[in-house]
């Protein structure tokens, strides 16, 4: 909420908030100009999920899963992947139990945990060897992760590709999770929203289709992640019946039913996407093209400028350490991380946002990653093209 | 090894949770009339006056302003707006409710959106109540305000409206339904957070006069209590009523949060656009609860109402007004209704507001007999007899009670008249023939 209010100013070159200047496609722009035809969409549909969405939605998932998805029992759309992560924790844990996160981490998800009554229980990822250049060197430390669970621990929220690192878990790493989660009888609350984010090289795993996860796992997406449509607040939670009945009684009194028109409008979307997932020209995949080489565009501007980018194996974010220019912020106020005076003074004086990375950290990591800010990459070229300018004459006006 | 053998065994086994996985703030409110009632109408019904939401068009005005949003060019109406409200609607709720209020809102303080005005209810519960509270609940009500109570930790405690039937023998108004002041008055303890009014009233229509309100507002100022007030009906008033706020009351605005709807004020509930107005010192919580639990609202849909409240706005007042000519045309359903089902015997309470009308069941029993040993109340079995074999669908009104209570009032169920004309027809239809049966039989 704080660094938002930066996003009303023009003049600043936003790459802090997490969403999207792009269009989105013109066919989901014009599904939503469809339904606003209809009569009957604008009134309420069914509360767990609006029938068309749910079907699509399964035959999706069932595609990519290689397993049977009901649409009316293993589905819950909610109001954005937020939506899905409340409706989860507030279902499934409470006082006296513990939830595992990996920092750093969306940072909803320790408000939502509190919110629940439980402890959160805070894990690192830590750059090994040192050398940070790729998302794919940040790891949890096997034996420090098994240290975490005990038998309070209710849940570990798993975010792969991972915000804010961009970090995208591999089979190995998910399944020394999974292996913990069956040992320890855990749920694994999984965020999946860039699913289709992934860059060459990797690939998006599921870690409720490893043997034993399905029965234990939550998986949550996003319309607004998959088709760069954030303002339609959709989301969803998969997962076996006898989870995802809980989700329901949640959702049924918390607010009941989602946005009919918008449900109507991304069932179809979906359809159209559906009907070509073993096509290249696929949205699923195309955007991941797209935003690959805006990946590498800001990787490269961010190198001349001297700062030093962690590469993201996905998503659209991507973490530089910014200790490297130097920047003398001590005379600040003390009691501030150094992430968050570097961004503020970056606002200031070079009309450039970001966000701290010390903002997605539990208290006692936050020394481990001031040095680090997150831009996000899902901007239209004269933005990225903004940036450039900015950054390239980063070093005339450094004093 | 044993470590690999139950390893297999889990994984072999697809093995659940083998401890109990829901969290205890579920218990008892896991069942839900709507999705029941929901499913049996679109299995059954020809007629559907079950529920509440019009299947008449929403105004051309409101679905023009939303493709005229889609079609404006502007794409970062697909992306995240404002998270407390989307800044042009929380702006001219802000005027219009000033209008309303008699007071200066400021539109960043004063207002919220959230998903519906369900989830302003949530907010309230969430923010506001708390384990050992206890929360006044008038019977009949809302059916969530009940499960929210007790997710947040708080306990419900239920005051009846009572019928009071007109001595000449003209059908009852929902007027007739009365708080008993004393009664009310015992229900307050030093563990009261809080009072849910419902003004004009779901299920009964009741519109509560400046007297009865009158009667609360001093009770939550001699208590200190909070007063949540659910005005998702306001607009939609007859035979010359007004729906008078609460928190224009003395002593109220500090301790009132009001709760609009875009769905019942524009006849779209299928946007899910509604808000909050209040005093700062309690919305500030609200606004923790939403941003801790959906965040965002969908801007499109707050873009689309924040037009038509600009609409309303200029046209207050004026004939051509959606807030004169809505109550105007539903005014002339609901006496339809009451024709209708005062024709064949079905004793219409005449709502003052809303578009529900309970109606006494009781010439028509003889179909359903009573059953001793159902767990269910006699009108839930009624109701679910009636969609299935007449393909009418209405809501006993038992649903709209306490658990404790619902065997109080078994002879009513609720109909919806916000239906066009063929629809209602349709309804008569059914009913004429219904009777005929009965009485050829």
């Amino acid at each position: 909420v704080e660094f938002t209010k930066v996003a009303a100013d023009p003049s600043i070159v936003n790459l802090g908030q997490g969403l999207p200047d792009i269009s989105p496609p013109s066919y989901v722009k014009e599904e939503l100009a469809k339904v606003a035809a209809v009569d009957r969409l604008n009134q309420y549909t069914r509360g767990f999920g609006h029938p068309s969405l749910v079907k699509a939605l399964s035959q999706v998932y069932e595609k990519v899963c290689g397993r049977k998805i009901d649409p009316l029992t293993d589905i819950l759309v909610t109001v954005g992947a937020y939506g899905s992560l409340f409706s989860t924790i507030q279902a499934l844990i409470e006082e006296g139990d513990e939830v595992i996160i990996i920092e750093p981490f969306y940072d909803c998800y320790e408000p939502m945990v509190k919110m629940a009554g439980a402890k959160p229980v805070f894990i690192p990822l830590r750059c090994k060897n040192g050398n940070s250049a790729s998302s794919a060197d940040w790891v949890l430390d096997p034996a420090e992760l098994a240290s975490k669970f005990n038998s309070k621990t209710k849940a570990i929220i798993l975010n792969t590709p991972h915000n804010p690192i961009g970090k995208v878990f591999t089979r190995e790493e998910l399944q020394v999770i999974a292996d913990l989660c069956i040992k320890h009888d855990t749920l694994c609350i999984s965020d999946e929203v860039y699913e289709w984010l992934v860059y060459k090289g990797n690939k998006h795993i599921k870690i409720a289709m490893l043997p034993g996860m399905w029965e234990r796992t939550v998986t949550i997406g996003s319309a607004g992640k998959t088709y760069s449509v954030t303002g339609w607040k959709l989301g969803w939670s998969i997962g076996p019946e006898y989870l995802i009945k809980h989700l329901q009684v949640v959702h049924q009194n918390t607010l009941y039913t989602c946005p009919t028109p918008l449900q109507e409008a991304l069932a179809q979307a979906f359809w159209i996407d559906y009907k070509r997932m073993d096509d290249p020209d696929c949205y699923f995949y195309s955007l991941s093209r797209e935003l690959e080489s805006k990946r590498d565009r800001m990787a490269q501007l961010l190198k001349e400028a001297g700062l030093k980018p962690v590469i993201p194996d996905g998503g659209y974010f991507m973490i530089v350490d910014v200790s490297t220019l130097n920047v003398d912020l001590s005379d600040v106020d003390e009691k501030q991380p150094y992430d968050y005076k570097f961004v503020k003074w970056m606002i200031a004086s070079k009309k450039l946002s970001a966000i701290p990375l010390s903002a997605f950290c539990g208290p006692e990591t936050k020394k481990q990653f001031e040095k680090y800010i997150r831009f996000c990459f899902i901007k239209k070229d004269s933005t990225l093209d903004a940036a450039e300018v900015i950054l390239k004459n980063w070093n005339k006006q450094t004093g | 090894s044993f470590k690999s053998f139950t390893h297999f065994l889990s994984h072999s086994l697809q093995a659940k949770m083998s401890r109990p996985v829901q969290a205890r703030r579920l218990e008892g409110i896991d069942k839900n009339i709507w999705v029941e009632f929901v499913k049996l109408a679109a299995t059954y019904s020809k007629v559907n006056l079950g529920q509440g939401f019009p299947d008449f068009p929403a105004p051309d005005f409101l679905t023009e302003a939303f493709r005229r949003a889609l079609g404006g060019g502007n794409h970062m109406l697909h992306q995240y707006t404002r998270a407390f409200g989307h800044p042009p609607l929380v702006k001219v709720l802000a005027q219009f409710f000033e209008k309303l209020l008699g007071r200066d809102l400021d539109p960043m303080t004063n207002v919220m959106v959230t998903v519906g005005a369900y989830q302003a209810l949530f907010c309230c519960f969430q923010a506001l109540v708390d384990e050992g509270d206890e929360v006044i609940i008038i019977e009949p009500f809302f059916d969530c305000y009940e499960p929210m109570v007790k997710m947040a930790g708080g306990t419900p405690v239920f005051v009846p409206l009572r019928p009071n039937p007109p001595k000449d023998g003209r059908l009852m108004s929902s007027a007739d339904w009365q708080l008993d002041p004393a009664e009310l008055a015992s229900k307050f303890s030093e563990r009261t957070k809080a009072i849910v009014l419902n003004s004009p009233n779901n299920p009964l229509g009741k519109v509560f006069s400046r007297g009865e309100l009158g009667l609360i507002a001093e009770l939550c100022v001699k208590h200190d209590v909070l007063c949540i007030s659910d005005e998702v009906y306001e607009w939609l008033v007859y035979d010359g009523k007004q729906h008078i706020r609460i928190a224009s009351l003395q002593g109220m605005w500090d301790r009132t949060v009001i709760i609009g709807s875009a769905g019942k004020t524009f006849s779209a509930t299928g946007w899910k656009v509604g808000w909050v107005v209040g005093p700062d010192r309690l919305l500030q919580h609200l606004r923790t609860v939403h941003q801790n639990s959906v965040y965002h609202c969908a801007t499109i849909a707050q873009e689309a109402v924040a037009q038509g409240f600009q609409r309303e706005l200029t046209l207050y007042g004026k004939p051509e007004s959606y807030f004169i000519q809505l109550p105007k045309e539903l005014q002339q359903k609901r006496d339809w209704l009451v024709q209708s089902l005062d024709g064949v015997g079905l004793k219409p309470i005449i709502p003052e507001g809303t578009y529900f009308l309970v109606a006494d069941i009781s010439q028509f029993k003889s179909d359903v007999p009573d059953d001793p040993n159902s767990d269910e109340p006699y009108d839930y079995r009624f109701a679910k007899w009636m969609v299935k074999n007449k393909g009418l669908a209405a809501i006993p009104l038992s649903a709209f009670y306490s658990e404790a209570h619902k065997n109080n009032y078994t002879n009513f169920i609720r109909f919806c008249f916000a239906k066009e004309e063929a629809t209602l027809k349709a309804a008569n239809d059914i009913l004429q023939k219904w009777k005929q049966e009965k009485t050829s039989s």
